[in-house]
């Protein structure tokens, strides 16, 4: 009965709506059927609800898992839950791997153990860079063989996952194999990623693990001098704020890097990036650098019926990404993005930057010479609050500030904007279902409310509402620079990844930083860069056609341009060049949105 | 119909065609490997091991001539950069190197291990359990810069067998090496060190080659392989091997 009250209590609060008798009725009968679900289905015995925590459990729940959002007696139930139904499990050794940012190295060191002595089952939590998640997950698939029991990868494989239904669903997980085994309290409308993680089929194909956003980033301190606004609207005739368009973006830039060049006798810059040949080139330009320049279509998660990566879909089929078949790979919003993105990169970073990696350039900012940063991952936030640093103050609040992302001129109101990613748990279908259970169970725990708090307070990438919302984060606030404002405010929602267009991801990844390279190294113009990349792509697709895939390509014939040019939406045509700069101050800019 | 110079026309583009077919099939490929028991072994007289079969295979089923020549890896890396017809293998296919390479893998799927000495237990539930020891590891083997790269005490040695004696002499406490060789090494060195105490990292490692290589004789090796893998080829030499995850 106080579960019901609660819940109405809750209800009460958050809907605001009245009550009615058919209402009450209604709840009455979902609390019975939670209750039949929580109800021990499984085999082991009844003794084990009353199973107590040993002290070292304790010691976890009592010193690491806090804060959290769930008092202590319901983290104790939650352990619990874990602690009985692994018994079948215990003993047993499973493998996963993620990349290796801050949050998965908390998971991998610290919660895996925490997890084995909880439950018995010895999690090897491996750590290791994105494209060589990627490439695991197409060995497994290649091969047959079982190198992972699960994989923590990213959201942008969706188009790949309910296509080649290699993975096996959340959503079958929790209805059939794993019903016994799904945390009551998993609490699914509490993540805030599953719309990136839902096929068009309506199924949730992998689980929120962690979540980053590519915001803008700048140095707020530097933006609050009044003589640098003075000089800059002097300059420029607006004020030195937030940038909303790229025009804007381009003027602070030349501002920074030209204009006032040397703070206190250093060299400073109005712009940072990176541009060196490697896999993580492709994601500076397909994590949606083209949709926020306005290549694609309007709609979100993302564009329909071309995507930001140019791909029109029909009826769930790709049809083409070249402008020829009806795409926007290479329409002159697209040349325009890239341009845009190499004229900055020579113009106004720092001339290391053509030569570094993502990975290599990402501390580049917290060294303290950059004025900006269009394409920010928020994975670096932990790394740039660290004490003394040149970008932090002494009272322990950071010096610069995140924001939404500047838009470029082919973007429109109801597009998505920038980047944001889920990496999320994915479970093969050949897995052995022991495996795939106890994997599960791992899964859960660590994306559990008992722990999800304390794992965003470390990595900073939340998952949860309930985390975002807590007192906690708002307490921690000021020292994130903008962070938690964002994902409390609406923007979130238009900041999106690599969407369902895309029906091979694993496979297409690599075009784009082959195509990029070869346009940064100046061997093809912008142009004849993005036409081989949508030719390539198209190849691809055509290739595609012969697998019986699901809602698989069915690719256009080329038609000449302008017979798509000249049609309503994504590809556009060529828009005149000058935009004027648009900017706000901070609160206004996330308003915004 | 077909004029006369039409004709003419589509048969020189058809004989260009076959000639450049030829061409591509007829330039060797010089495969490099290295001494790595029991994937690739040079004994006086021939050559053997999982991955030597493997090349067999998959440049026969690609029509592609090849010769190996075994050297070691890092003279291997070097002559692949340099030339055209050049590959090395294995090689552990990292995103830092992504790019200086074409690929053609998985050809072989490793797990690595931390094996403790003969006499000693040291109880490890996850890497970081390790970060206080001293972990003996093989110059080049890959596993030495992810290790370092987490910021472990890692010690180098140029013959991974060393690393049994440092383990022995208390030198070291822990040793991370390959499964397969690491067995083969035990046997070598007459010194059984029992299971590994933690399995903690699985590695793809592919045959890389020069980056300029021609685009249809890459794409033959690709399609070689994946064919490997689908008619069970690579299932029955992983087995024939011992090599299982």
């Amino acid at each position: 009965m106080q579960t019901l009250s609660l819940l109405i209590s809750d209800i009460k609060n958050t809907l605001r709506i009245r009550f009615s008798a058919s209402l009450i009725a209604g709840i009455m009968l979902s609390v019975f059927i939670s209750f039949a679900l929580f109800a021990d289905d499984t085999p082991e015995p009844r003794q084990a609800n009353n199973q107590q925590l040993s002290k070292v459990q304790q010691n976890w729940l009592e010193t690491e898992f806090q804060p959290s959002t769930l008092s202590l007696s319901e983290q104790t139930k939650e352990l619990q839950w874990f602690q009985q139904k692994s018994q079948p499990f215990k003993g047993m050794t499973i493998r996963v791997v993620s990349e290796r940012i801050n949050t998965h190295q908390y998971e991998s060191n610290i919660l895996a153990k925490a997890f084995f002595d909880i439950t018995g089952i010895h999690v090897i939590h491996e750590l290791t860079n994105e494209d060589d998640v990627l490439k695991k997950f197409s060995a497994q698939v290649m091969t047959g063989q079982r190198l992972y029991d699960a994989y923590i990868s990213d959201s942008d494989l969706i188009g790949s996952h309910f296509r080649q239904q290699h993975v096996m669903s959340i959503t079958d997980l929790i209805n059939h194999q794993a019903k016994a085994y799904t945390l009551p309290s998993l609490d699914l409308s509490d993540f805030i990623g599953l719309a990136f993680t839902t096929g068009p089929d309506g199924k949730i194909y992998q689980l929120p693990d962690q979540q980053f956003a590519n915001l803008y980033w700048y140095r707020s301190d530097w933006f609050a001098n009044a003589d640098f606004q003075k000089q800059f609207e002097a300059n420029y005739g607006y004020p030195l704020g937030v940038p909303q368009n790229w025009q804007a973006y381009e003027d602070i830039a030349h501002f920074f890097t030209h204009d006032i060049s040397e703070i206190a006798g250093e060299k400073v810059y109005g712009h940072m990036d990176y541009a060196k040949s490697d896999p993580s080139l492709g994601w500076r330009i397909s994590d949606a650098w083209l949709s926020m320049a306005g290549v694609g279509d309007k709609g979100l998660p993302n564009g329909l019926p071309v995507d930001e990566w140019g791909i029109r879909v029909e009826d769930c089929h790709p049809v083409g990404a070249s402008v020829e078949r009806g795409g926007a790979l290479n329409s002159p919003a697209a040349i325009y993005a890239i341009q845009k993105y190499k004229e900055w990169l020579v113009k106004y970073a720092p001339p290391e930057a053509r030569q570094l990696t993502f990975s290599e350039s990402g501390h580049w900012a917290a060294k303290g010479n950059i004025a900006q940063q269009i394409f920010w991952y928020t994975a670096f936030v932990p790394d740039f609050t660290l004490k003394n640093l040149a970008v932090m103050n002494k009272d322990g609040t950071p010096k610069w500030r995140v924001a939404p992302s500047p838009v470029g001129k082919y973007w429109q109101k109801g597009m998505k904007s920038g980047y944001q990613d889920t990496g999320a748990w994915t479970f093969l279908n050949h897995t052995p279902e022991s495996n795939q259970i106890a994997a599960w169970l791992y899964a859960q725990f660590v994306v559990s409310k008992t722990v999800s708090l304390k794992k965003t307070l470390v990595g900073l990438t939340p998952i949860r509402q309930s985390d975002i919302e807590s007192d906690y984060m708002a307490q921690k606030a000021p020292y994130l620079g903008g962070l938690v404002e964002f994902y409390r405010s609406h923007a979130r929602h238009v900041w999106t990844p690599t969407g369902t267009n895309v029906p091979d991801y694993p496979g297409m990844a690599g075009y784009w930083w082959q195509a990029i390279s070869r346009i940064i190294e100046g061997e093809l113009s912008v142009t004849e860069g993005m036409d081989a990349l949508a030719e390539e792509v198209d190849n691809h697709l055509i290739k595609l056609q012969e697998q019986d895939l699901t809602c698989g390509p069915k690719v256009n014939k080329k038609q000449v341009p302008s017979h798509w040019l000249n049609k309503p939406g994504a590809p556009k045509a060529e828009l005149p060049n000058k935009v004027k700069g648009k900017t706000l101050p901070f609160e206004e800019a996330i308003n915004a949105w | 119909m077909l004029g006369k110079k039409r004709v003419y026309s589509l048969l020189s583009t058809v004989i260009f065609l076959i000639a450049e077919i030829n061409s591509v099939v007829a330039e060797e490929i010089t495969v490099y490997t290295y001494q790595h028991v029991p994937f690739a072994e040079q004994t006086d007289t021939k050559h053997q091991g999982m991955i030597v079969d493997i090349i067999d295979e998959l440049f026969s089923r690609a029509e592609i001539e090849y010769k190996i020549i075994f050297n070691p890896l890092k003279r291997g890396l070097t002559m692949t950069e340099r030339s055209k017809n050049v590959c090395v293998l294995p090689i552990v296919r990292t995103q830092q190197i992504e790019s200086e390479y074409k690929w053609v893998g998985p050809v072989l799927i490793s797990r690595y291990g931390l094996f403790s000495a003969t006499n000693s237990t040291i109880p490890l539930v996850t890497l970081q359990d390790a970060k206080s020891l001293s972990i003996g590891t093989y110059l080049g083997s890959g596993i030495s810069e992810y290790l370092e790269s987490f910021q472990y005490q890692v010690q180098l040695t140029n013959d991974d067998g060393l690393n049994i004696k440092k383990l022995e002499r208390g030198r070291i406490d822990l040793w991370a090496a390959e499964l397969i060789s690491a067995k083969v090494l035990m046997e070598q060195a007459k010194v059984q060190l029992g299971e590994p105490e933690l399995i903690f990292h699985t590695s793809l490692r592919a045959m890389a080659c020069n980056k300029f290589m021609d685009d249809a004789k890459h794409q033959a090796l690709v399609n070689a392989l994946n064919e490997m893998y689908q008619d069970g080829f690579m299932t029955k030499i992983n087995r024939e091997y011992g090599v299982s995850l």
